[in-house]
């Protein structure tokens, strides 16, 4: 009975150990939602900002690296392509210098030839010319021997030209 | 009060009182099933120890959803004793 | 020091009348007054944990905070596999906190909301109803409705009853914890104060009678108990809550 007279007195001021109040129901769904919303609000919406903003931070930091490799890959292409391209172009100066001496060495020996060649010639021609001469002079030996034998033989007074006539055709038919 | 009032309080207390006493049967179940819930836990950490923190946590939750029996015994334990005989001593009254 | 042991309800402090008739009047109960209490301590714990928020060089405070964060994106994501049901994250972290502080403010003295079976029926029906909308909208009304006939017609009671069982054994759960939490520790408190006074009574004299008013074995003692029936079994509980509220709408929208 002791029980009983508690419960009666504490029903006063307070509520049944286990029961559904309406009312405590329905404050709580409401105070759960408010709860959602604040905690949303207060915790989910600033720190999710900066985890994004680190995220971001952190991608960017990742893509300059990238961006910078990438750029010291295409230097160091670009190194060993301007390397390649000093020994091609050294090679080719190599080759345009042996190249320019041998065609300098080809133009002198071919210049030298030619010189030579000249040289010869010209004494060929000069040769020719001193035997026509000879042969001129002794034409004109023999012209004149001729027409002093001629006259000797002869001993006509012919006229000058005549005789020049006679010569000419005498040398014309002795040259023949 | 009559007496036979009296009797009927009496009955009503005892049946709050025996039945409450009954409903604790059902920490029997619970117990039995944490007991073996358990056993089988550290059966599996003594098999793969680098497992611990998994199956402890696992066992856990397990325990507490198989706990919900005994619970549920304990709660209608308590709606016999501190609810019920108000409601019957309302009704007799 | 009463001899009696009781347990009782929230306490009443102040009813308006309404005079809506199921509804009946509005009572200011204890378990409203706490749970306002740890609605502005959550509150204000998310607004001391996220002052002064930077990028780099964070203080621990903002670790905290972010570790909560991610803690809360996890829990969801790992037991729904994916980011379907991010939307459910401010929502099960409320219940969570809510939860979890509810239940260790007992522990400063106050009454905990949670052991006011009005509160979890409230969490149980939000969740019931959002794990039957989330049945809607995967299945259509028709196939919401159709999945109570299986496997035959005849399962159709047992189905609606086993669909009504689970708001009823979440709140239950919950609130039977709680509630053992605070009627062991009210036994507790009641037998050593008893014992004190029995243990203290044996002085002869005034001492004796000063003593024995004052239950000294209470100190300390409960709070080895308290470990598990408040710190263990309101954790748990709480984790177990959220994790049921997450398993259940996953399921939903599993199906079909």
């Amino acid at each position: 009975m002791q029980l009983q007279a508690l419960m009666m007195l504490s029903a006063e001021n307070t509520q049944e150990l286990v029961t559904l109040v309406p009312w405590t129901f329905i404050a709580t769904i409401i105070n759960l939602f408010i709860q959602m919303f604040l905690i949303k609000k207060f915790l989910f919406k600033p720190i999710n900002d900066i985890l994004e903003k680190r995220k971001n931070l952190a991608d960017k930091t990742i893509r300059e690296a990238r961006e910078a490799k990438e750029e010291a890959d295409s230097l160091k292409d670009q190194y060993e392509d301007s390397l390649t391209s000093a020994h091609a172009e050294a090679a080719k100066i190599v080759s345009d210098a042996q190249k320019e001496a041998q065609s300098k060495a080809d133009a002198l020996v071919k210049e030298a030839q030619e010189e030579a060649a000249g040289i010869k010639a010209r004494a060929a021609a000069d040769i020719e010319q001193e035997r026509k001469k000879a042969v001129n002079e002794a034409k004109d030996e023999i012209g004149s021997l001729a027409m002093d034998i001629a006259g000797k033989v002869v001993e006509k007074e012919i006229n000058e030209a005549d005789h020049k006539k006679l010569i000419d055709e005498f040398i014309n038919q002795v040259g023949a | 009060m009559g007496d036979f009032q009296i009797l009927a309080k009496g009955i009503a207390l005892a049946g709050c009182g025996i039945g409450a006493g009954c409903a604790l049967i059902a920490g029997i179940g619970p117990g039995i099933g944490e007991g073996t819930a358990v056993s089988k836990a550290l059966e599996a950490i003594g098999r793969q120890p680098e497992c611990k923190g998994d199956v402890t946590s696992t066992m856990l939750l397990g325990c507490a959803v198989a706990e919900t029996t005994g619970i549920y015994g304990f709660v209608t334990g308590l709606l016999l004793i501190f609810v019920a005989p108000g409601m019957f001593m309302g009704y007799l009254n | 020091m009463s001899n009696d042991f009781s347990v009782v309800g929230p306490k009443i402090y102040y009813t308006i009348h309404t005079g809506i008739p199921i509804l009946g009047d509005f009572n200011i109960t204890e378990t409203l007054i706490v749970s306002w209490l740890v609605m502005i301590i959550i509150t204000g714990l998310c607004i001391f944990l996220t002052r002064d928020l930077r990028i780099e060089n964070i203080s621990k405070r903002q670790a905290f905070a972010e570790m909560l964060v991610e803690m809360g994106n996890n829990f969801v994501r790992n037991n729904t596999g994916g980011n379907k049901f991010d939307k459910l994250i401010p929502f099960v972290s409320a219940l969570f906190a809510t939860s979890v502080i509810s239940n260790l403010i007992s522990l400063v003295g106050l009454r905990s909301p949670t052991a006011d079976l009005s509160t979890e029926a409230g969490w149980a029906v939000v969740v019931f109803i959002m794990i039957t909308a989330t049945k809607i909208k995967t299945n259509g009304v028709g196939g919401y409705l159709k999945g109570f006939t299986t496997p035959i017609a005849v399962m159709t009671p047992f189905n609606i009853l086993s669909e009504l069982a689970t708001p009823v054994s979440m709140a239950c759960r919950h609130f039977g914890n709680i509630l053992s939490g605070v009627v062991i520790d009210g036994l507790i408190y009641w037998a050593l104060g008893l014992a004190s006074a029995a243990l203290f009574g044996l002085i002869p004299g005034v001492v004796g009678n000063f003593l024995s008013n004052i239950p000294i074995l209470s100190v300390g003692i409960p709070a080895i108990t308290g470990v598990y029936f408040d710190w263990f079994s309101g954790c748990m509980q709480a984790f177990i809550f959220c994790m049921l509220t997450v398993m259940y709408i996953a399921n939903a929208a599993e199906e079909g």
